[in-house]
């Protein structure tokens, strides 16, 4: 239990945010105010034990340009499918794709290999310590690898990470 | 216009039937593990529907529960398989 | 106006998770059914809770309504991987189309 140096701006942004999940969580309700802010106090520091605050920050307008890639994105994989399972004849030519990726370690791959699965036609498969991605596509026809690698792109900005190794 | 909602829910509740009765048919192991993602989707669906069908908005925690248990199973799930001790 | 726009979202959320059902019946094998449940049906919550939340009476009740989304996504998105990454160490061999059943 050191304080030796308290991170008070992380500690007073957390506890906004976890201030307002209660409130939400509560239908907006205020009669058990008092709670909820013992509540987003301790969550607060428990977050900041759990995940100390980082240099490397998200920028906002990462975030947002990332949430619309990855919405308008998964819009179009979920009407692809709905497409071909719907007409006629599926025209269904699966395919397995391997391909490495640039992203480092840890919670961009994550987020890549959790992404994947709702942008058109990929779904991750299995992803090897060196960064090798197995993709199982619907249709090989489909451009995925080039989407991929939007994505990863994507990823990359949001991290504020470059990427590196094969391309 | 609860009568929409409730429609909604059957409609859902149709389609989980449907395809329960698919994975349990399926010819792998892999196929019946399908039911986890659908109680995920068409499960959280229809209690959100209800919910707003029946006034209940007590459904919708219920519903968002349901959300966050999937989301830490399938999280410990995947991290179970991530590390490759996938023992059967 | 709002009414109306809701419905149109709680629509469209059903027409994807039939799609979704008809996929998983359809599809032929594990990974192409993955694709379909995955896809279709997380979006067909994403418009259910959407049109719901349009709907709802407080700015509370409709962002918890919203907040369902994003855990549902990381749940299936998990899940799904787990599952094809499952069926691949079983060694269950990806449909490879119409010339060989």
């Amino acid at each position: 239990m050191t304080i030796r140096n308290l991170p008070l701006g992380a500690f007073l942004v957390r506890g906004l945010a976890f201030a307002l999940l209660w409130w939400v969580l509560a239908d907006g309700r205020t009669d058990a105010w008092g709670l909820g802010a013992v509540g987003a106090v301790a969550a607060a520091a428990a977050s900041l034990r759990l995940l100390p605050p980082v240099r490397r920050r998200i920028g906002i307008a990462a975030l947002v340009r990332f949430l619309a890639f990855f919405l308008w994105n998964s819009l179009r994989g979920g009407l692809q499918v709905a497409v071909m399972a719907l007409r006629r004849r599926p025209g269904l030519r699966p395919a397995i794709l391997e391909i490495s990726l640039a992203l480092p370690p840890g919670a961009p791959r994550l987020l890549l290999v959790n992404a994947i699965t709702l942008m058109p036609g990929s779904l991750g498969a299995r992803l090897s310590d060196d960064g090798r991605l197995r993709v199982h596509v619907l249709d090989a026809r489909l451009p995925v690898a080039a989407e991929l690698r939007a994505l990863e792109v994507h990823i990359a900005r949001l991290f504020g990470v470059a990427r590196g190794g094969a391309s | 216009m609860t009568g929409l909602e409730l429609s909604v829910a059957l409609f859902l509740l149709a389609n989980l039937v449907a395809a329960l009765i698919a994975a349990e048919r399926g010819p792998t192991a892999a196929d019946r593990m399908l039911t986890a993602l659908l109680f995920g989707s068409t499960g959280v669906g229809v209690l959100v529907l209800l919910a707003a069908a029946m006034r209940l908005p007590s459904l919708v925690d219920v519903a968002l529960t349901l959300a966050l248990l999937a989301a830490i199973a399938g999280i410990a799930f995947a991290r179970r398989a991530w590390r490759g001790i996938s023992g059967d | 106006m709002i009414e109306f726009a809701s419905a149109a979202l709680l629509f469209i959320g059903a027409f994807f998770y039939f799609a979704g059902t008809v996929g998983l019946l359809r599809f032929p094998d594990i990974y192409t059914r993955l694709h379909a449940l995955a896809k279709a049906d997380n979006l067909g919550l994403g418009f259910v809770l959407a049109g719901l939340a349009l709907r709802a009476e407080t700015l509370a009740a409709a962002l918890k309504l919203l907040l369902i989304w994003p855990l549902a996504l990381a749940a299936s998105a998990a899940v799904t991987y787990a599952i094809a990454q499952r069926a691949e160490t079983l060694g269950i061999a990806p449909w490879r189309g119409e010339e060989e059943p």
